[in-house]
């Protein structure tokens, strides 16, 4: 019984990463129909369903059809960068404007904000508080010599938490500080196998909670803090992008209508996304202070 | 294109730049899939000599059963291990899953129907007379064994390049089971799947070389070998 | 310890053998005796070839029994005992990969140093007069070549019994002389033989004791000395036309 039981809850914690076969089946493929947007975004996006609450929406009063590319950020940006994508949905505002200001992208539009959480086995080795700055508990973790699973695949989220990390001494470079290569979800997983802490952004977080044996152990510093921006693909590169279906997708997420129903999205009963297309001041303010990178 | 044309030359510069990264990975596959195929010949070897020597009720069975399991995909071996290796799973108190032990069980797994499949196809071609012929001639049965495989030698070679081929460039059990963790778990394949995931390319071409010179050199091994054995005919 | 080989007799009694509905072989029994002949004739399907399998331990029969002098045991304790003093040679013999020396040291014992194994391989060589064809690939031998080097690397067991499924079967006149030639040379030194074969004429020189097998059952086609060119043709004559 109890195989059976965690059969079927591997095969459910594995389910995402192949449900999104199909979905790289329209990568690269060139569309000339201008009623499909491709839209390049981040797993972790993907992940929360946030996309799937929001896009049907959009798609009924515009007309026009998403075509959702969940990869990891560095891909996101690649495919923009080759024209791959109409349009990109992403989180690592440091990539985001060094793309923008080679000229890949038209403009960072700020879309939404949720926030990371560190979290780890019950047992918490490294006795890191919940309330403490990251800095410090990652500091903790690194004392300790405790296991943390690092995405290690230039991801948004991977980023963020090598611009975390404040230790000087040799913890990156040891056996315990595992960078895997991998989606949120199996990091989280990997996690849950090994005793390990790991960084995760909260949508994804909240999808799994109720599957892993880990804990919140620390959250709410504001450096924890995730932008999202939308960027177009600069046409002017590609004559075959989307530009029109781009525009009218970012102009459609920033308006009052997408932002309140943004600012409604739950998951398991917790509000995720905090709207910020009006915030501009403040985002671009957590931009400097996280540093990107 | 330009830009793959200097993707490509990056890569090679990659490789032979000695790029600790690069040449870790590669180690990585290495050393799995040989201790994984040095794990699964001897037992594979000798069952596919029965199967091809002996007769016994079931044999058929058995190689129908082979037959299926060489069509199993990696991702489907690779779930199995990792359900018997999870936490939750039998094997769990092991603490094997996310380690090079796990990925050299799946891979061994992986190239055991192949081994077994070519393997008895190799010591079908060969007559029964020869194991006869060394019985009569008065050796034991390990000498026996050890006779039909150097006459079957160039099937057996075939099997071994060709499990070998398999376990090394596959993708779906070694990520599954070995957890893609860098400077350990991290093969060639894996690490090609991440590569193209971030879209540096170029590591990932670099590594895509790495596995076409090894498949052209077992390839040649094996072409002038079994030329050598015509050619003393 | 010549006469000591000439003495031996090894008797198999009670040996039968079924595949799926056919009684192969049906309580039949043989005496192998030092320096004899035997030929064991009949027609094709009726059981010669499993007959010498079975003496030769390459199959296992239904039941049987073996009689060495030391009394009656069944086969399987026997066996190990068997292996040691029987070679058996298929109607076409299997030749290991490689050249006609590396087949014969395929027989010499694996403690034999270097120098000894060339030493007998040449003296082997000479022997049966193959030393032209000695490096020659074992694969790619003509038929009288391939029995010559098959009955010359049996030999180099010293075996006490040899076994011979149709040995000059398909085989020019020459071959076949100096086939026969040597499995005289074999019978002189002590040697058993049991000559299995559907066409005696070829043996006349040879056989000292002629069986029949028919049916399951071995019987005394002729008493050892009586053997004529008459019954020969006779023999001929009843089962082939």
């Amino acid at each position: 019984m109890k195989l059976v039981k965690s059969t079927i809850k591997t095969i459910l914690i594995l389910l995402p990463f192949y449900i999104q076969q199909p979905v790289f089946a329209d990568d690269g493929v060139t569309n000339n129909s201008n009623k499909i947007i491709r839209l390049a975004t981040t797993t972790s996006t993907d992940n929360s369903g946030l996309l799937a609450y929001l896009l049907p929406t959009f798609e009924q009063t515009s007309g026009y059809r998403v075509h959702i590319i969940a990869v990891g950020t560095g891909k996101a940006l690649r495919m923009g960068r080759d024209g791959d994508a109409d349009v990109l949905l992403v989180h690592a505002p440091a990539a985001e404007m060094k793309f923008v200001n080679a000229g890949f992208g038209e403009k960072r539009y700020p879309v939404m904000v949720n926030d990371f959480v560190l979290v780890g086995p019950l047992s918490n080795p490294a006795n890191i508080k919940i309330d403490s700055e990251i800095s410090y508990a990652l500091q903790q973790i690194a004392d300790h010599k405790s296991i943390f699973i690092s995405r290690g695949d230039n991801s948004g989220t991977h980023k963020k938490e090598l611009s975390l990390w404040k230790t000087k001494n040799n913890y990156h470079k040891s056996k315990a500080y595992r960078e895997v290569g991998q989606g949120m979800g199996k990091v989280l997983q990997m996690a849950a196998e090994l005793d390990a802490y790991t960084l995760t952004d909260r949508g994804t977080w909240l999808a799994f909670q109720a599957k892993t044996p880990l804990k919140i152990l620390n959250e709410g510093d504001p450096k924890l803090f995730n932008p999202y921006h939308i960027i177009a693909v600069n046409p002017e590169r590609y004559s075959n992008i989307n530009y029109p279906g781009a525009k009218a997708l970012i102009s459609w997420i920033t308006s009052n209508d997408a932002q309140t129903l943004i600012g409604q999205f739950t998951v398991n009963n917790n509000l995720l996304f905090k709207p910020s297309a009006n915030e501009t001041q403040l985002t671009s303010q957590l931009v400097k202070e996280t540093g990107g990178q | 294109m330009d830009d793959s044309t200097s993707i490509t030359l990056e890569a090679i510069h990659l490789l032979f730049s000695g790029d600790t990264e690069l040449w870790a990975i590669i180690g990585v596959s290495f050393q799995v899939s040989t201790t994984a195929i040095l794990i699964s010949v001897p037992p594979a070897l000798i069952i596919a000599f029965i199967l091809a020597y002996a007769d016994f009720p079931g044999r058929r069975l058995l190689i129908s059963i082979f037959n299926t399991l060489l069509a199993v995909p990696a991702v489907v071996i690779g779930l199995t291990f990792y359900l018997l290796l999870s936490r939750q799973g039998i094997l769990g108190d092991w603490r094997l899953l996310f380690t090079q032990s796990a990925m050299v069980m799946g891979q061994a797994a992986l190239s055991f129907p192949i081994l077994v499949a070519m393997g008895h196809a190799a010591f079908q071609a060969i007559d029964k007379r020869a194991w006869e012929t060394a019985r009569t001639l008065g050796a034991n049965r390990i000498r026996a064994f050890y006779t039909v495989m150097k006459e079957a030698r160039f099937g057996l070679l075939a099997a071994l390049f060709s499990a070998y081929g398999r376990i090394i460039a596959e993708v779906g059990a070694s990520m599954m089971l070995g957890g893609n963790i860098l400077n350990y778990t991290r093969n060639i394949p894996t690490a090609i799947a991440l590569e193209t995931s971030k879209g540096e390319f170029s590591q990932g071409i670099a590594l895509g070389l790495v596995l076409i010179i090894l498949a052209f050199t077992l390839n040649t091994f094996l072409q002038y070998f079994q030329g050598k054995g015509h050619l003393s005919n | 310890m010549k006469t000591d080989i000439y003495n031996t007799h090894i008797n198999f009694s009670d040996i039968r053998k079924r595949f799926g509905q056919k009684q192969i072989l049906d309580n039949s029994e043989i005496e192998i005796t030092s320096g004899k002949c035997i030929l064991l004739c009949g027609k094709n399907g009726s059981g010669k070839t499993t007959f010498l399998r079975i003496i030769a331990g390459l199959e296992t029969p239904d039941s049987g029994f073996v009689n060495t002098g030391l009394g009656k045991y069944h086969w399987k304790k026997c066996r190990q005992q068997l292996r040691n003093s029987v070679v058996y040679l298929h109607q076409q013999p299997y030749m290991f990969e490689g050249d006609v020396i590396s087949n014969l040291n395929f027989s010499l014992d694996n403690k034999l140093k270097q120098k000894q194994r060339l030493q007998r391989i040449r003296s082997a060589l000479e022997w049966a007069g193959l030393e032209s064809i000695a490096e020659n690939s074992a694969k790619t031998l003509s038929g009288g070549e391939l029995q010559r080097v098959a009955i010359t690397r049996a030999w180099l067991r010293n075996p006490k019994i040899l076994l011979l499924d149709e040995p000059v079967t398909n085989m020019d006149y020459e071959s076949r002389l100096r086939t026969i030639d040597l499995l005289l040379n074999l019978k002189q030194q002590g040697v058993a033989l049991v000559v299995s074969s559907h066409d005696p004429v070829h043996f006349e020189a040879l056989t000292d004791n002629w069986l029949q097998l028919s049916e399951g059952r071995l019987s005394d086609y002729t008493s050892s000395e009586n053997i004529t060119p008459i019954h020969y043709k006779k023999y001929i004559y009843e089962h082939t036309y």
